[in-house]
């Protein structure tokens, strides 16, 4: 037997996920987010109290790791943005309900409309910024 | 369906308006996890593509901070309070918004334990509030004026 906890959690992710892969999306890419947002937040109002940690956080989000994770967050942002705006522009005008298929291709084509030149910048800037080009 | 036929002699069911919400808070959350989300597409998209993407993690310094933020103790233009205002919103729509999503995927798993539940999301609010106010403090009195970036700014 697994305990009930664990169950719930397995569960729910399992049976939400069958054909709802963007609602497991959304609640990962905002739980990814809310992670950044604590530690962002925390990192530049350090120029106010601890301006050396400020400059170190700063310092950090340049490193290799930090450019990756930085394209993770892009990808969730911009996901969770567009996603996020299907969400509430459907659930707020119940009337386009019958339109659900088309906003959910519409809406993973502009992600990837939006996503994809951020990424190429953000890491073109990277690897440049590595490479020292 | 709203125009679904009528077959005779079956019972129709009569469609009652929707209840008013018993919950005020719930209903309250939900409307705002949509306004805040909208508003938050064009506030977070905005800066994330400003200061991540077209400047670039790669070239930000202090001193970057602090002349969007103005430092302490010197005097702030107009450029300064809009940025302040602009990140002020942010924080405070990103933050509700973030929370309060965390307290809907906590419920979710840890419901069936409410003493777990209330632990985490207290645990949680008491984190998040104590690094919000942090932001907020930061934006309200700006960088502080020290050694590393004054005397470049001047």
């Amino acid at each position: 037997m697994l305990n009930p906890l664990i169950l719930s959690f397995r569960e729910g992710v399992l049976y939400r996920a069958k054909g709802n892969i963007l609602w497991l999306l959304h609640r990962v890419s905002g739980l990814g987010i809310v992670l950044f947002l604590g530690f962002h937040i925390f990192g530049m109002s350090m120029s106010a109290f601890n301006p050396p940690l400020h400059e170190q956080m700063l310092e950090l989000y340049k490193t290799p790791l930090f450019a990756i994770g930085e394209l993770a967050l892009a990808a969730c942002l911009i996901f969770h943005a567009v996603n996020g705006t299907r969400i509430a522009i459907l659930e707020l005008r119940p009337k386009l309900w019958e339109k659900q298929e088309v906003a959910t291709r519409w809406s993973l084509i502009i992600v990837a409309i939006l996503l994809l030149p951020t990424l190429a910048i953000m890491a073109y800037k990277s690897i440049t910024h590595f490479i020292g080009g | 369906m709203a125009s679904a036929t009528v077959t005779p002699g079956r019972t129709v069911r009569k469609i009652r308006p929707i209840p008013q919400a018993r919950n005020n808070f719930e209903r309250g959350m939900w409307l705002f996890m949509r306004y805040s989300g909208l508003a938050l597409v064009f506030l977070t998209l905005s800066h994330f593509w400003m200061q991540h993407v077209l400047i670039g993690t790669h070239q930000i310094q202090v001193t970057d901070t602090m002349t969007r933020w103005g430092v302490q103790g010197q005097t702030i233009n107009l450029d300064n309070i809009l940025w302040r205002i602009y990140y002020a919103v942010i924080l405070i729509l990103a933050v509700v918004h973030g929370i309060n999503g965390v307290r809907q995927v906590t419920y979710d798993y840890f419901a069936q334990k409410p003493a777990l539940y209330k632990g985490m999301m207290t645990a949680i609010v008491a984190v998040a509030a104590l690094i919000s106010i942090g932001g907020m403090l930061a934006l309200v009195f700006g960088a502080a004026g020290d050694s590393l970036g004054t005397a470049a700014l001047r």
